[in-house]
């Protein structure tokens, strides 16, 4: 008994995790922060994937337990079988062949047990002439778009400087799982998710890809145009430089008329404000380039976080955008809500992950443990999960099946 | 209604704005009865474009389609006093309640936690808002744009010195709409443990720090501060080179024997034959120089060539494309990504983006269009809800529906 899990959403779900890389921990990670124990499946190659307690890794694997599975051994295999057998859910995020050269599909794993849900997060999906395509996030990126219309000032295809498309797929594994999970729980029956990654990121270009299907319009790179309500002024804007940054920059939106006048209020009534070209949101829009240019005139002057909270007293949305340092360390509603989670290293340090970005009233998450080493979580997962004796984990060891 | 689906029996009343809209439709499309409550005005985002046909009318908005697909609606004035009764009442008899509005709205609705708790302790309430309903940024407003700013996603998108390149789509409300599914899904199997609703709080700035990758990992870690990379990923294993007839993204986590065998058969390896380059570190770290070669190497290539020989190698390459060229996508078409719609009030149908995930045993479904406005207040209220017509017809009166 854990009276820190116990009450967890997620208690009593066991996942069979062998995702790698970021996607598919991202979508373990989701479900680890709401209780369910999810055991990682992992080859032991040292500094593979870099640090693990810290980084990226440590974020991504927190609240998770880790064995050191072989599975390039017949018994490897078998031991990786038998856990599963006791799972509830099996992830990968491996093309579709790995987990069939392995006799660990789905048919195999639902003949092992019948109520077994399997979610399988490749990059193309399990089906389709393209099926065998290997994609890592910024490749899907490009592929689906995200990449071209990302364009800066200048035209250049800049994309995103990361790989949302692994975030994505990773909060849309978790989803599944969670769907999957309901539906066993009113039916008994498990399931096969064939999640392509490509497919999820898509599924995220929103309304725009929709205006492509009904008016067989092209996309534009958005740049700075509002992709919702109209808005302008709309975009970021050069701040001066503070004590953390020379490169701050604030985010200014003026969606209605009432915020426009708040903000022309707010920069002191300057004569150009009243020209006739920007009395309308039409005419705004219209001359958004000259409005940009003289709102960038008056922020330069400015402090990013003082004018945000100048603007947002004054009924204007606006925000800093933050910079890693910004935002882990001064945003101040991230910190007043708890968000940065703190998690204790065995060797007495400490570090700071993400958080969980919803909090729950009656059954509050939070994160729990630091990532574990590789094969760390051998004695819980071998030992009282499988029942193997001391011994029986020794011969597995001899036998190559499983590091030590 | 809905057999079959995931999620079939379970209702869900969506009061969000299109801040929120999509994750009442990521539960509709997996068999939830949710019901759109909107004013009798209409949903402010069907005035949101395009439109169809590029025709402004409240039941032509794509912005509007795209998120509701699959919902109800219902027409109903929650703001004057029996609306919000009616509302109570239909509460009862629903699992979730989704809102987006301000922190503090639905309280002087007298629809706030503690009224809906106590009228349906089963309830659970999904409060989405841009920062949350505590600390001190909680009545600040914010647009998608200013969510991505302070949610971090904004600064290392682009070139060092020019300004931030901002996300395609509205990714910080997507963030937050599946991490309130997410969420919700959790207060459900809560549910079946303790018997009670509860109320989530979700944030979507802090949804959007979820949905970076490497920031705060590389600040807590190192107390680095990710820059702009221009077309490079962070990772330093990624950027965008032009090809003769457009861009590629480069990847160097394939083989590298492979990789290097080919363009040296090219004869345009330069320096990078060298062992040196073998350890991925070594890549990593001399990341610039790498790509400049392989930019050399791939300009008399056309993107489509380039791709199909790199993939027949296993080399992780794509090329950049425009979101359009995904209707020919031979991988989506043959999956079936693109569902038809049929709108039988404009005689036609149309090919909506569709399923994040195929499931085996209970598929996404379309279960519906997008609803007209109110177009389902009469059956909710009558049908569901045993209302008798005369009473509707005086609340129409009122225009309460």
């Amino acid at each position: 008994m854990d009276p820190q899990t116990d009450s967890l959403p997620l208690k009593g779900i066991r996942v069979v995790d062998f995702t790698w890389v970021v996607a598919g921990p991202v979508a373990t990670r989701i479900l680890a922060d709401q209780g369910a124990e999810v055991i990682k499946i992992e080859r032991k190659v040292p500094g593979f994937m870099g640090a693990r307690r810290t980084g990226l890794q440590g974020n991504l694997n927190r609240d998770k337990l880790s064995v050191a599975i072989n599975m390039s051994e017949p018994t490897g295999i078998e031991l990786a079988r038998r856990l599963v057998a006791k799972g509830d859910i099996v992830i990968d995020n491996f093309s579709a062949r790995v987990m069939r050269q392995w006799g660990m599909d789905y048919p195999s794993l639902r003949a092992l047990k019948p109520d077994i849900i399997c979610i399988s997060m490749s990059g193309l999906g399990h089906t389709g002439p393209r099926k065998d395509y290997v994609s890592y996030g910024p490749t899907l990126q490009a592929l689906s778009g995200y990449t071209m219309m990302m364009t800066d000032v200048d035209g250049i295809p800049a994309g995103y400087g990361y790989s949302y498309a692994d975030m994505a797929g990773g909060y849309t594994g978790a989803l599944a799982a969670l769907i999957a999970m309901w539906h066993r729980r009113r039916t008994g029956e498990g399931q096969f998710v064939d999640l392509s990654q490509f497919e999820a990121v898509c599924s995220v270009l929103g309304p725009g890809l929709l205006d492509v299907c009904a008016n067989g319009r092209a996309y534009q790179p958005p740049k700075y145009r509002s992709q919702e309500a109209p808005a302008a002024p709309h975009g970021v804007f050069r701040c001066k430089a503070d004590a953390g940054s020379a490169d701050r920059w604030i985010a200014i939106s003026a969606r209605s008329q009432l915020q426009w006048r708040k903000l022309t209020v707010a920069m002191g009534s300057p004569g150009w404000a009243s020209d006739p070209k920007y009395q309308t949101l039409y005419l705004r829009m219209k001359n958004a380039a000259e409005l940009d240019a003289r709102l960038s005139e008056w922020t330069a002057g400015l402090e990013a976080e003082e004018l945000m909270f100048s603007l947002q007293e004054a009924g204007v949305p606006a925000g800093v955008v933050s910079d890693g340092e910004y935002l882990c360390a001064r945003d101040q509603q991230l910190k007043s809500r708890g968000y940065w989670s703190t998690v204790k290293i065995p060797d007495g340090a400490q570090t700071q992950v993400d958080g969980i970005p919803f909090k729950m009233s009656a059954t509050p998450a939070s994160v729990r443990t630091c990532a574990p080493e590789i094969g760390e979580s051998a004695d819980y997962v071998l030992g009282e999960i499988l029942g193997l004796s001391a011994a029986e984990q020794e011969a597995l060891i001899s036998c190559g099946a499983i590091w030590p | 209604m809905n057999q079959g689906g995931a999620l079939s029996g379970l209702r869900v009343l969506d009061l969000s704005d299109h801040r929120g809209a999509l994750c009442g439709r990521l539960l509709a499309d997996m068999g939830a009865d949710v019901i759109k409550v909107e004013s009798p005005l209409g949903d402010p985002s069907r005035r949101i474009g395009p439109f169809l046909d590029d025709l402004p009318h409240r039941d032509r908005s794509l912005f509007f389609w795209f998120y509701n697909l699959n919902k109800r609606s219902l027409a109903l004035d929650v703001s004057r006093p029996r609306g919000g009764a009616l509302l109570l009442e239909l509460a009862k008899s629903s699992d979730v309640l989704i809102d987006s509005s301000k922190p503090g709205t639905i309280d002087k609705l007298g629809l706030g936690w503690e009224v809906l708790h106590e009228a349906n302790p089963a309830l659970i309430l999904c409060s989405l808002s841009p920062f949350g309903q505590t600390g001190p940024y909680r009545d600040f407003d914010a647009d998608d744009t200013v969510l991505a700013a302070l949610g971090g996603m904004l600064y290392v998108n682009g070139f060092a010195g020019k300004p931030p390149v901002r996300p395609l789509g509205l990714q910080s409300y997507h963030s937050g709409a599946y991490y309130g599914a997410i969420a919700i899904m959790s207060a459900l199997f809560a549910r079946d443990r303790a018997g009670v609703g509860q109320w989530i709080d979700l944030s979507l700035q802090a949804a959007t720090a979820s949905a970076v990758e490497h920031v705060s990992s590389s600040y807590f870690a190192d107390r680095m501060i990710e820059p702009r990379r221009g077309t490079l990923h962070w990772s330093r294993y990624f950027r965008v080179g032009r090809a003769r007839d457009g861009h590629i993204m480069h990847c160097t986590l394939g083989d590298w024997t492979t990789l290097i065998e080919w363009v040296s058969g090219d004869g345009k390896a330069q320096d990078l034959a060298g062992s040196e380059w073998k350890d991925f570190t070594y890549r990593r770290d001399h990341a610039e120089h790498l790509f400049d070669v392989l930019d050399e190497w791939i300009k008399d290539y056309d993107c489509d060539d380039l791709l199909a020989r790199a993939q027949a190698l296993r080399l992780p390459y794509a090329t950049v494309r425009a979101p359009e060229s995904l209707m020919e996508d031979e991988q989506l078409a043959a999956r079936g990504f693109f569902a038809e719609v049929e709108h039988p009030e404009l005689g036609r149908s149309i090919r909506y983006p569709g399923a994040p995930y195929l499931f085996g045993g209970t598929p996404w479904r379309i279960y519906r269009r997008p609803p007209l406005l109110g177009e389902h207040t009469g059956e909710i209220l009558h049908d569901d809800l045993g209302k008798p017509l005369d009473e509707l017809a005086a609340l129409a009166a009122e225009g309460i529906i």
